[in-house]
């Protein structure tokens, strides 16, 4: 062959071979596969029993009777069992002076369970962890906690560290989020840990603000570790693959910005305040975030037809406007809703509440055995802040729910006011029961009800506004 | 004379130091040149007559060219589109505090003597004061003003409001930045981190898109300035067609120290409000103008050592009070720390001929010689401009004998120390204005940005400048870049 032909057809298949290289190495970095997760079950005697909840209370001599009357509902209403966690300085009476080494022990507490955990189950050494994410929502101290993290399991010197505080109870994704962003620009595969807790121990409220009192009622002890990687030889051994990820923030708006903050009361003392619009931006917020989470999950028959049925209402109710005494029926019932169960078989909801839970249930249109997960969640650990969801996750597995092929949401909300989303595709049956193991036999129970309304319902029927009541 | 022998001896030395830096790093050029030459001599010999027969021996038809120009083009585009996404920085502004604020010596003494009797501690800070390199003219944010000093949320809050928006507002005027058009956030702020978090906080503020990706990074340290760059950068590399804000700050107001152990005295000594906001973008029709082009960044994390993990720790006191306390050996692991990047950035922003140098001292230390001492890369052949953390003046000092820099080459973290004291995670963005405000950076220079902070962690940025900075740039300094460089005594008697 001549030479000046020769040498084109090799320029031009050198070319094709390199963008095909380039465009299939791209694909393969793209892939973010879950290794194995570990949540943590902290110690049993960290338990809060009720004969505890109640010491705790009467301790605060500022308390008085509307307050008990208030605390009484809030835990009765709450969906909390008997078995949730609290921190040890709670436990041993000093609530009110946590101290700095209080906190950093019970950090060092999950760390020696859950991160250790996770790495023992899939066999990964911390020294080929090439990026740790971290997040805690309210303790960061100097140095940081993944600082911490790297420390106590010796990781390399060239980890990826990141520490995320701050940024509520929906940060459990956007770590994800950040692990998934810096696993697609390493020219090699990436073993990502992304870890996820929340500090309990500094930051029990001993004030009289109603709205900080809601947290002591809710929010425990928990955490949760988990492994990712963007390498296809772990693609055997990955319980789910990430499908798409959609953060909305919502901060834009003042009352949404405004309804959950950490700040001082009227006496000085700190503590996390809910406000009453908060339900609200939970909604605003989740609709945003499924607004742009739709399209990229459900098939597009299920799209079509919602859209047929929005036009259709459209056209129909225009002419309907001018009739006198608009049919009622045809009113909110009508208004299509797109079926999210076409595209999603589990969904993994925060447990930030039995009100959060009902109202996410009415607006997707669930079931009752679709919200169990997120129900028993709450009962058995509490609203545990940005790592609940993986105990959802994890009961949905104890429960032998999870096969190969299907498809799960999760859905998180926090201060911001964020509404984070993520969506996975289950690779292999799972039946890892993790932290559920030993008591996911006695769930669900006949009955959610918690004892203190037997123990402290009395509190309603007292007269007058005496306080400093012996338990 | 020997002397005169050595004298001649170390010129003669330097030229020959010199000749060979030239030879290596210019090889290919030194290479062509006699090539080219004589293909050039040979084409002249043939004459157009041959040159035209030989053009058409080769058969070429209207196809073949067609062909090889579509390969041409073809590969030149696979080529552009494959190579990472350049990330600019657009501009950035540093917070520049009101005189309101200002700490001089003689306030900052008289404070510590009206809130403790401890007399053994205000000695102690005037040592620490007279020796740390700060000037007159530092600050601190208005609830430390307090007799005694009122670190609550409330305040916090309101210095952090105060620094962040005054840069962002600062940024947003130097840029025309709409707030619509940020598409990636990062804030890092290392001891406070209120809820919800600093990022929210901006994006109410400035009502900032509900799509955006905002990240708050916290506790890192003082060298999680470059850590945000690094996560803004791998963000815009996955994200096509975005902006990036970066805001670094550190908020003084909530870790004033009450109590009175001398390791955690240090940071009431040193530490003063600052923060700086800045833009970067991948999007190509900033490129025309942005001042900077990222080129590197290298991290390096020395916490799996506990001398180095310890070795800038938060802990309480005897009485409970919390504090920052600064280990003896800090120098050392500073030291260490920055060897470790040094191995990692070298390779890539070295010219051949360090390279080479080092490499055969290595070699020679292994085979030959073991008492070799190793060589240190001269790094002032790949940076024009050093941006070393104002740690304190012990780590510019460390760090220039180390790096084997010139005073030059240290002016503007010394100035900076001086003029705004340690701002921490912001400190590398005013080091970055004093050389502006001085009119020397030209376009083509490269910056070098090395910060350390907790963990222990030393993290580098290597930036490339795209067009020659004009004064008055603006800037924090414009008002006092005049009477810069000051002479920073050793000891400034109190």
């Amino acid at each position: 062959m001549e030479l000046l032909p020769l040498l084109t057809v090799l320029l031009l298949a050198h070319a094709v071979v390199y963008l095909a290289w380039q465009a299939v190495s791209r694909r393969r970095r793209a892939c973010c596969y879950l290794l194995d997760y570990a949540c943590h079950k902290p110690s049993d005697d960290r338990k809060v029993t009720t004969e505890m909840a109640g010491d705790v209370i009467e301790r605060n001599k500022r308390l008085g009777l509307s307050e008990y009357r208030f605390l009484l509902k809030v835990i009765v209403n709450s969906g909390i069992g008997e078995h949730t966690y609290c921190p040890r300085n709670v436990l041993q009476g000093r609530e009110e002076s946590p101290t700095h080494d209080d906190a950093l022990e019970e950090m060092d507490n999950f760390f020696a369970d859950a991160v250790a955990g996770v790495l023992a189950k899939t066999g990964v050494r911390a020294r080929d962890v090439d990026l740790v994410v971290l997040n805690v929502g309210s303790f960061s101290p100097a140095p940081s906690l993944v600082s911490r993290l790297v420390h106590r399991f010796g990781m390399r010197e060239d980890v990826m560290a990141y520490n995320l505080s701050g940024m509520g109870c929906s940060a459990g994704l956007i770590a994800v989020d950040l692990a998934r962003n810096v696993m697609l620009t390493r020219p090699r595969t990436t073993m990502a840990l992304v870890v996820t807790s929340e500090s309990c121990a500094p930051n029990w409220y001993v004030g009289t603000d109603k709205s900080m009192m809601l947290g002591n009622c809710l929010f425990r002890c928990g955490g949760a570790a988990a492994l990712l990687t963007n390498d296809p030889a772990f693609r055997g051994r990955a319980k789910m693959e990430l499908r798409c990820l959609v953060r909305a923030n919502i901060g834009a708006h003042d009352d949404a910005h405004a309804a959950a903050v950490h700040r001082e009361d009227a006496d000085g003392r700190l503590g996390v305040s809910l406000s009453k619009a908060l339900p609200k931006a939970a909604v605003r917020a989740f609709t945003e975030n499924l607004q742009r989470l739709a399209p990229r999950i459900l098939p597009a028959r299920e799209l079509a037809r919602f859209a047929s049925r929005l036009l259709l209402r459209k056209l129909l109710l225009a002419p309907r406007k001018h009739t006198a005494a608009g049919n009622k029926a045809e009113g909110p019932a009508s208004s299509p809703k797109i079926d999210f169960k076409t595209g999603v078989d589990h969904f993994c909801l925060h447990p930030g509440g039995t009100a959060v839970i009902e109202a996410v249930r009415k607006s997707l249109g669930l079931t009752a055995h679709d919200v169990e997960p997120a129900r028993m969640t709450l009962h058995r650990w509490g609203n545990t802040s940005a790592s609940s969801l993986w105990y959802v996750l994890s009961y949905m597995e104890a429960k032998r729910r999870l096969k190969r092929g299907d498809r799960v949401l999760m859905a998180t909300f926090g201060s911001g006011f964020k509404c984070n989303s993520c969506y996975w595709e289950v690779t292999r049956d799972l039946a890892d029961a993790g932290a559920w193991e030993d008591c996911i036999d006695k769930y669900p129970p006949e009955t959610l009800v918690n004892p203190y309304m037997d123990k402290f319902g009395w509190v309603n029927d007292v007269q007058g506004q005496g306080s400093g009541f012996l338990f | 004379m020997p002397t005169g022998g050595v004298f001649s001896g170390s010129v003669n030395l330097k030229y020959v130091k010199l000749g060979y830096q030239y030879l290596v790093n210019h090889f290919l050029t030194l290479l062509l040149v006699p090539v080219m030459a004589a293909t050039a001599l040979e084409l002249a010999r043939l004459g157009p007559g041959e040159l035209l027969s030989l053009w058409r021996s080769l058969e070429l038809d209207l196809v073949h060219i067609l062909c090889s120009a579509f390969l041409v083009v073809f590969v030149g585009t696979v080529y552009v589109m494959s190579r990472p996404r350049p990330v600019y920085l657009v501009d950035y502004a540093c917070y520049k505090p009101p005189a309101s604020c200002r700490v001089p010596f003689a306030t900052f003494m008289e404070h510590t003597r009206l809130i403790s009797d401890d007399d053994k501690r205000v000695r102690f800070q005037t040592r620490i004061l007279e020796r740390s390199g700060l000037g007159e003219d530092t600050c601190l944010p208005p609830a430390n003003h307090y007799i005694p000093p009122n670190p609550s949320m409330e305040a916090s809050r309101a210095e952090a409001q105060v620094v962040i928006f005054s840069a962002i507002d600062d940024l947003v005027r130097r840029t025309g930045l709409k707030p619509k058009d940020i598409d990636i956030l990062v804030v890092n702020c290392s001891l406070f981190s209120p809820t919800p978090s600093l990022s929210a906080m901006i994006i109410n503020k400035y009502k900032l898109r509900s799509n955006i990706r905002s990240f708050n990074l916290s506790g890192m340290g003082c060298s999680a300035g470059l850590i945000s760059i690094d996560l803004a950068r791998d963000m815009l590399q996955v994200h096509p067609n975005s902006n990036a804000l970066v805001v670094s700050t550190e908020i003084i107001t909530p870790n004033f120290y009450q109590g009175s152990r001398r390791d955690m005295l240090l940071p009431n000594c040193l530490f003063r409000m600052g923060a700086a906001a800045i833009l970067l973008s991948n999007r190509r029709r900033e490129a025309r103008r942005a001042k900077y082009r990222l080129v590197h960044v290298v991290r390096t994390h020395k916490g799996a050592d506990d001398r180095a993990y310890r070795c800038v720790y938060q802990e309480e006191d005897d009485q409970g009070f919390s504090g920052i306390s600064l280990s003896k050996e800090l120098m050392a692991i500073a030291g260490d720390a920055l060897k470790s990047n040094i191995t990692t950035i070298g390779p890539l922003v070295l010219p051949m001929s360090e390279q080479l140098l080092f490499f055969f001292r290595l070699v020679g230390r292994k085979l030959i010689n073991k008492t070799w001492k190793p060589y240190i890369p001269d790094f002032k052949l790949a940076f024009e401009h050093f941006c070393i953390h104002a740690g304190g003046r012990a780590v510019i000092d460390e760090l220039q004998k180390n790096l084997q820099l010139s005073p030059r080459h240290v002016e503007a973290s010394r100035m900076t120390l001086h003029r705004f004291g340690n701002t921490s995670s912001s400190s590398l963005w005013y080091e970055l204005a004093y050389i502006e405000a001085k009119g020397r950076m030209r376009r083509g220079d490269r910056v070098w940005q090395i910060g350390f902070g907790s963990g222990f962690k030393c993290n580098s940025a290597v930036w490339k400048c795209l067009r020659s900075i004009k004064t008055p740039t603006n800037g924090p300094w414009d008002d006092c870049i005049h009477r810069y460089p000051v002479d920073v005594p050793e000891v400034v008697k109190l």
